[in-house]
């Protein structure tokens, strides 16, 4: 055969290999804490998360950020280790610690071999058990929350992500902030604050400790038992009494929006807009979820998705564009998001509106549906190649309270989604009657066709840009 | 615990393309990497950014493969896939479940044997447009966004081929025409400047046939032109500083050092200095700079691995409100002189060594990333069981063989200092300099 002959003929798939998402075992310790264990053979490194079900949505609001600031502060410092010995100490396990909180968890983690295991959790255990927040530590900290909050100002595309939150939510709801919290607050956070919210955060009975990788040989339940079976008491001794009621609920996520809005942040000079299109999206409990997810692949998840198509490939206005829905334990935004040349911002929106009308409005197509739904199951097994990937989706199960057979099942189910499933999920999920239009760009230069364009109404916001600053929250309050 | 020794078999076909094979069933997914030998390296003045938007070219279709169907066809297999440019190389690669193998390498050959039948103006404008808007969003409309460039500048002489940026200039990239895209990809293009691994749960025997079906006929180009001579003193030769002011809330300093090649023992021993100066919150740089003297808000140091005469070390630190930048910068060179003069102790080794571990077998954990590494060592240094030997020789690294890299590198005469500065006075309106496209 020449060539020619050979490549004019495109091969076809050979019989796929049985893949299932890997099962894990659940063991309840005395404590309330719950163990979830899979074995992912032949991984010898091992990945180990203790999740609390709490987050920075559950704060009050006047302490916006104090529970990412108390989930990185315990890495300053324990009883048994003061300063940087804990760290000292896992680093000589060959192992990082991290410690952080999201809207829904706060949770600490490490990798490492699986014969180290055990003194990793005892390390998991001192981090999460006896923090001590050293005053000092917690203020450096602090200001570098403030400082980064500086620096977020002048990059336009985290600007313009929290500039969106803050017009799609109600300012009761906590999506309408940073879950790291905004200057306001993180100013005055305290180290009794923190050691406060560490102490509410610390019950077992809201807690799972998530450990896959090749698990021959080691009893994990009795290991974690041993490490971390004192869990309850840290928090009991620490506070004087039993830790508060499980948290859960989904928090405030109202939308600020009742109709077509534009808001532009000024940027005099900017080469590009970034743009974010879009309202209060869904929480991952929603009952359609994998045809909302097949939706949104369809319409820019996937990289030759509608909007990459039109935007990109076609007409070239941007190096890339996505959209789809954060969900979260409550409603988290849906949104279109792209970063477009200054001249193209108008007709770039105006595409993108385009799009998600058509979403709404038409079915897609029979060959859009199959390669959305074939790239999902397929990429499945991709996903889950390493422990690290496996022990994060088991996590996301006990932080959304989600079926144990939830991953199990994920396949068959958007096997399943149609394209009637599809346009009732964009009509159902998708409100082109109240988006808001988000932009930071060069006023000058868009006003007039943003005015023009007849999106919804304007509202140009001119910021004063931090030049040279001083030192945020700088008065000596070390205390 | 050791790392898992990666068998593989290593073999060029008849026109030239280095194979190498890996299997691994662990998981129903299979890696498949293709490395061209050519990189922004291989571009001459007015001709910058040519790799960069040629490999954007390369998923635009190919005679039997149509606009974006490349991407369409691996993501409806259930697959991932992507391109990268740098100085040394272009990159592209695939991970598949185990079943689309053959997919994936059809693909690949398609493209390097009839990439031109799909080449036309048409895509060649669209591409460069989105570059275009590629550069705008990773470097133009980014604080600090040129800092890597202007370290190529000040470390590499202008007539040296790192001197100048991979995505280009904007004046390049309006001038490419499709037959300077064409003559690109008739001289580099070629079975005999790759290199193509597939890595994980594939039947090499299978493997192997259909590669040679499928790339076995494509025809070499036995005149690929060799780069001129890219041999560079190991120093600089003098310190070179630029005060840049930019649309930035806080100032920060970049630094930039010539380093050994990679390849070299001497760059494992600067790897190794690294991860002690600036690998977390134990590091040396983090707990002067951030945690005890609170001058810097964040801090970084690593070492950019290059084959063409030296290899780029380099570091940042970003300067807390109201302090001095040259208290930063005196504090951050004072550690780096440090690690040239007295050793290392014995614990921050040890931990430097036990994170490295760590590190190697988180990432050799995955199929494509052992892919790309030993397609990168084949292109790169023609030894691509270095895979194996890697860990060991970090492993190895000595007190003494660190302070020595230290004590060559860190010199001030081997130094550039960028420092970006708040813009004085008020915001720069008017200075509008990007036409309407």
């Amino acid at each position: 055969m020449t060539l020619e002959e050979i490549l004019a003929a495109r091969p076809s798939p050979g019989e796929p290999r049985a893949y299932s998402f890997p099962s894990f075992e659940r063991t309840v310790l005395p404590s309330g804490l719950q163990v979830l264990a899979v074995h992912v053979p032949g991984r010898p490194l091992v990945s180990a998360n203790l999740i609390f079900r709490i987050g920075a949505a559950d704060e009050p609001a006047d302490l916006a950020g104090v529970t990412v600031l108390a989930a990185r502060a315990m890495t300053e410092g324990t009883e048994r280790y003061p300063g940087l010995e804990l760290i000292e100490a896992a680093e000589r396990l060959g192992s990082t610690l991290h410690a952080d909180a999201s809207w829904d968890a706060f949770a600490a983690s490490v990798e490492v071999a699986a014969s180290r295991l055990r003194a990793a959790l005892e390390l998991l255990d001192e981090l999460m058990e006896r923090p001590t927040f050293p005053a000092e530590e917690v203020l450096r900290l602090r200001d570098e929350r403030l400082n980064d909050l500086l620096q977020m100002h002048a990059e336009p595309r985290r600007r313009v992500e929290q500039a969106f939150s803050q017009t799609i939510y109600t300012a009761d709801s906590p999506y309408s902030r940073l879950a790291g919290g905004n200057e306001s607050t993180v100013e005055r956070l305290t180290r009794d604050e923190l050691a406060a919210i560490h102490r509410a955060v610390l019950s077992p009975d809201r807690a799972a400790l998530v450990v896959g990788g090749d698990l021959t040989g080691l009893d994990v339940p009795r290991i974690a038992e041993e490490a971390l079976g004192s869990l309850a008491l840290g928090a009991m001794r620490a506070s004087g009494r039993p830790s508060a009621p499980v948290a859960g609920h989904a928090p405030t996520a109202d939308p600020a929006v009742d109709r077509p809005i534009v808001r532009l942040y000024d940027r005099p000079g900017a080469v590009q807009s970034e743009v974010r299109i879009g309202h209060v999206g869904l929480s991952r409990r929603v009952s359609d979820f994998h045809a909302v997810q097949v939706m949104s692949a369809i319409l820019g998840g996937l990289f030759n998705s509608r909007l990459q198509l039109n935007l990109r490939e076609d007409k070239g206005y941007t190096y890339g564009v996505g959209a789809g829905f954060d969900m979260r334990r409550g409603a988290g935004p849906f949104g279109v998001r792209t970063a477009v040349q200054t001249a193209a911002t108008v007709p770039a929106i105006s595409e993108a509106l385009k799009e998600l009308h058509r979403m709404r409005d038409t079915l897609v197509t029979d060959a859009e549906l199959a390669v959305a739904r074939a790239y999902m199951v397929g990429v499945f097994p991709l996903r889950f190649e390493t422990p690290g990937a496996v022990v994060g989706a088991i996590g996301g199960l006990f932080v959304n309270d989600l079926p144990d057979d939830e991953l199990a099942r994920y396949r068959g189910l958007v096997e399943a989604v149609t394209a009637q499933d599809v346009r009732k999920a964009a009509q159902d999920h998708i409100h082109p009657d109240r988006l808001a239009i988000v932009l930071v760009g060069d006023a000058d230069v868009l006003g007039k066709d943003l005015e023009a364009a007849g999106f919804g109404d304007l509202e140009v916001i001119r910021e004063e840009l931090p030049g040279e600053v001083d030192e945020p929250g700088s008065h000596g309050d070390g205390e | 615990m050791t790392a898992p020794t990666v068998r593989f078999t290593d073999e060029r076909l008849a026109n030239g393309l280095r194979l190498i094979i890996a299997e691994d069933h662990l998981a129903p997914v299979v890696a498949v990497c293709i490395w061209y030998a050519v990189g922004s390296k291989n571009e001459v003045p007015g001709k910058t950014g040519f790799a960069h938007l040629f490999e954007h070219v390369m998923f635009q279709g190919s005679r039997h493969v149509a606009k974006t169907e490349h991407m369409g066809l691996v993501q409806a297999a259930g697959g991932t896939l992507n391109g990268t440019t740098w100085l040394d190389r272009t990159n592209y690669f695939e991970t598949m479940p185990s079943h689309q193998l053959e997919l994936a390498l059809w693909l690949e050959a398609d493209r390097m044997a009839t990439l031109l039948d799909a080449l036309n103006q048409e895509n060649l404008d669209n591409q460069r447009d989105v570059v275009k808007n590629e550069k705008r969003s990773s470097y133009d409309n980014r604080p600090y966004g040129q800092w890597f460039h202007k370290l190529q500048e000040h470390l590499f002489p202008p007539e040296h081929p790192y001197h100048h940026p991979t995505i280009g200039s904007m004046e390049d990239l309006d001038a490419a025409s499709l037959e300077d895209v064409a003559s690109f990809f008739r001289t580099y293009y070629a079975p005999n400047n790759a290199v193509l691994a597939i890595v994980g749960d594939a039947d090499p025997g299978q493997a192997r046939a259909w590669v040679e079906r499928y790339f076995g006929e494509i025809a070499p180009n036995p005149k690929i032109p060799p780069l001129g001579n890219m041999s560079l003193l190991p120093t600089l030769g003098g310190e070179s500083r630029e005060v840049i002011e930019d649309r930035v809330p806080l100032p920060r300093h970049y630094f930039g050092f010539r380093a050994p090649c990679f390849g070299d023992p001497r760059l494992d021993a600067l790897e190794v200095a690294a991860q002690i100066l600036a690998g977390g919150k134990g590091s040396r740089l983090y707990r002067r700079l951030v945690r005890e003297e609170r001058i810097a808000q964040d801090v970084a140091f690593f070492a950019l691995g290059l084959v063409g005469g030296a290899s780029i070390a380099a570091g940042q630190a970003t300067v807390r409100p109201g302090v001095d930048p040259d208290v930063v910068e005196r504090a951050f060179e004072e550690e780096l002189e440090r690690m040239g003069r007295e050793p290392v102790t014995d614990d921050e080794l040890a931990r430097a060594r036990a994170l490295i571990e760590t590190y190697e077998l988180e990432a050799l954990q995955r199929v494509d990333e052992r892919a790309d590494r030993l397609a990168m060592l084949a292109t790169l240094l023609d030894d691509p069981d270095l895979i194996n030997r890697q860990l060991a020789r970090y492993l190895a690294v000595t007190p003494a063989d660190i302070r020595a890299v230290a004590a060559e590198v860190f010199r001030p005469d081997n130094r550039v200092v960028l420092t970006y500065l708040p813009e004085t006075g008020p915001a720069t309106q008017g200075e509008h300099e990007e036409p309407a496209a």
